[in-house]
């Protein structure tokens, strides 16, 4: 089943090309690594997923499991199972975890048609969550992000996947900030959310991530395009040589320059 | 001193009925003729002068204000008693409500009664700490307050229960002005809770007007909350002002969320070494509301603290004004003295004046003060959104985000609970936010 596919993408933020014609397909269950050197379009490619402000779309279009993603309001696409992992997780002084948690769990359930969970079986199921990425209950009671190191920012953001259960997971950068232990941590907290029904999409610049979470499908983005695809092969590849030989490849045929 | 001499109401005449109440040659008598004297020299104040410079009187000058009530009106008060558990007294139309106050058993050490009953305990303490050469309010009140409570809290005591005031103008006479004075006096290491609440039916287009007076004694501790949530057409303008002495705690919070126009005057002296005052305060307002707040505290005294948080959201046209004054006298070594001011503005069209001000005449202190306005976050907005959150309860969420430290600091859990609830109905969209 096709989850996501993203055909001839161009996008613009304050009149500049960024995304310059990704095409991209994403089955069930695949887990794909997007990887390029800065100012390829990585992060221009999770905020365009998941509808940030200030992106001009000129060309193409994004179908989420036979919808029009790129019509849906950035709620929108959280509730029908998108779900975008920061590279920088906000700190929201004054909001508690647990009520951002619970809000966004029931604003996923109500979209389902399913009812709201009561404060005891709510409770239950965030623990069990916590577990996976090894996070104390106290962060529960903090605001959200508020004084947390790197690591916890980022077990943060898994803890909220987790919860949430999304079909298509896009995470961005979610490596960058974490020390080996955070990195395993996290990584672990991802695979265990691996199953045959939910896609994740790994944008990253450095292929150390993907040791931990092995990738079924490797592209190379460089200057708004795919330049390069493999299997995880080509991630080492990458880290052997650096990015620099991307500028020269070719471009990819059927595409104008 | 240029004053509003356009005032339509015949302040004097009312004045004139209002001798009855109190015996010639009192104390009582002497400060409402001096008062009678002040205010039809001055007047009120126009906005040359200094603390009015944002806050314009003059529509309030052009009503017609009525200061009596045949029958006053009815109020729900069980819908605005913040607390349950509580020596209350409530005042409707500008009389004490005596069916739905609860004065009738008070602990040894309290006296809570309606000021009308204690005027010759009050009259001791009656414009001690207020001035009335200014023009204003103050003349204004000395000259036609009365009703409001009295409160004495007897040395060594410590009240179990929360004391509470409840003011309504329930809108059934148009224009109808209350002029209310509440006087505190808090013994020897006393210890007690007031809250006050100001409501209103929708349609209560009058005035409030109230002046109160604390008195803190040596190691006396006041937790001191108040509420304004009065209908859209209301004016309401207070005053409290409190003297403390060595060793006393004044811990005042001030939530302003009603009314046309909203004024505070709100005034701390520290008189007495280790003595310490905080002010939290917080405005949410919008559509054509204004808002004022004017605080000062000063630190009179060797080794006194005051801490001051003051908040305040503005939506559509609304306007707030926020001067905070802490004045460091010169021998005040040792002060400890931090104040902020900080704004939320959700919409384009509102405006907010703001000038925290330090004037500092001793050299050993230490003393901070900010003033922010600032806006949603968009990256915090954008985070919501994408973990499924609508743009309205999210926004909603993080105006209430905000706002909530100085709720956190209502040291009553009861109480905490309920303003909590009323502040939530006034967001964007209404929502839970616990």
């Amino acid at each position: 089943m096709k989850m996501l596919e993203i055909k001839n993408l161009h996008a613009k933020i304050d009149g500049k090309e960024i995304l310059r014609g990704i095409n991209l397909t994403v089955n069930a269950g695949e887990v794909h690594a997007i990887m390029g050197p800065n100012g390829a379009g990585k992060s221009t490619l999770s905020n365009v997923l998941t509808g940030r402000e200030g992106y001009e779309i000129t060309q193409g279009e994004v179908i989420y499991k036979g919808d029009n993603l790129l019509e849906l309001e950035p709620e929108e696409r959280a509730r029908r199972g998108v779900f975008l992992a920061f590279q920088y997780p906000v700190e929201i002084p004054g909001v508690s975890n647990i009520y951002l948690l619970k809000a966004a769990l029931n604003a996923v359930r109500k979209h389902q048609g399913l009812e709201e969970l009561d404060a005891i079986d709510f409770l239950t199921l965030v623990r069990s969550k916590m577990q996976l990425v090894k996070m104390d209950e106290q962060f529960l009671h903090r605001s959200v992000n508020e004084g947390f190191s790197g690591g916890e920012k980022k077990r943060n953001e898994i803890l909220q996947m987790a919860l949430l259960e999304p079909q298509l997971a896009i995470m961005d950068e979610t490596d960058s900030g974490l020390d080996i232990d955070a990195l395993r941590t996290v990584s672990e907290g991802v695979n265990a959310l691996r199953s045959p029904e939910r896609s994740f999409v790994m944008i990253t610049h450095y292929q150390r991530l993907l040791d931990y979470i092995v990738p079924d499908f490797v592209h190379v983005l460089s200057e708004g395009r795919i330049v390069k695809s493999g299997d995880k092969e080509l991630a080492k590849e990458l880290e052997k040589s650096g990015y620099s030989w991307v500028h020269d490849a070719p471009e990819p045929e059927g595409q104008p320059a | 001193m240029k004053v509003l001499t356009d005032i339509h109401t015949d302040f004097a005449a009312v004045a004139a009925s209002r001798d009855v109440m109190v015996e010639e040659n009192s104390r009582w008598h002497t400060l409402r003729q001096q008062a009678k004297a002040q205010f039809e020299r001055n007047g009120l104040p126009g906005r040359k002068e200094e603390d009015w410079k944002y806050t314009s009187l003059w529509q309030l000058g052009q009503e017609q204000f009525k200061h009596q009530v045949s029958q006053p009106g009815h109020a729900d008060i069980y819908d605005l008693q913040l607390v349950e558990d509580a020596y209350r007294l409530v005042i409707v139309d500008g009389r004490v409500d005596f069916t739905a106050s609860l004065i009738d058993n008070l602990p040894a050490g309290l006296t809570v009664s309606p000021l009308s009953q204690a005027i010759e305990r009050a009259s001791e303490f009656l414009n001690q700490q207020i001035n009335i050469e200014k023009p204003g309010f103050n003349a204004l009140n000395t000259m036609l307050m009365n009703e409001g409570v009295f409160i004495e809290v007897a040395a060594n005591s410590q009240i179990d229960k929360p004391i509470e005031l409840i003011v309504v103008n329930t809108g059934r006479t148009e224009h109808y002005a209350m002029h209310l004075r509440n006087v505190i006096v808090m013994n020897e290491s006393s210890q007690a809770t007031f809250i006050e609440t100001y409501a209103g039916n929708d349609n209560a287009n009058g005035l409030t007007e109230v002046i109160t007076e604390i008195n803190l004694a040596e190691n006396a501790e006041l937790f001191h909350y108040k509420l304004q949530r009065e209908a859209l057409d209301h004016y309401h303008i207070a005053t409290i002002a409190a003297k403390q002495a060595t060793n006393s705690k004044w811990h005042n919070s001030n939530i302003s969320l009603g009314g046309k126009l909203a004024r505070n005057d709100i005034h701390s002296q520290l008189l007495g070494e280790q003595s310490h005052v905080t002010l939290n305060g917080l405005y949410l307002v919008t559509g054509e509301q204004h808002v004022d707040n004017h605080t000062r505290i000063d630190h009179a005294v060797p080794n006194t603290t005051s801490d001051e948080m003051y908040k305040g959201v503005l939506d559509q046209q609304s306007h707030a004004v926020f001067n905070g004054k802490v004045i460091v006298h010169k021998d005040a070594q040792k002060t400890d003295a931090n104040q902020s001011n900080r704004n939320l503005l959700l919409s384009r069209g509102c405006e907010i004046d703001t000038k925290p001000e330090m004037e500092i005449y001793a050299d050993d202190v230490k003393c901070g003060h900010g003033s922010a306005v600032g806006q949603i976050n968009e990256d915090q907005l954008f985070f919501l959104r994408a973990r499924g959150l609508d743009e309205i309860s999210a926004r909603s969420l993080l105006t209430f985000a905000f706002a909530v430290d100085v709720i956190e600091r209502i040291a009553n859990q009861e109480l905490k609970k309920s303003i909590t609830a009323v502040i939530e109905k006034r967001l964007p969209k209404g929502g839970n936010h616990e």
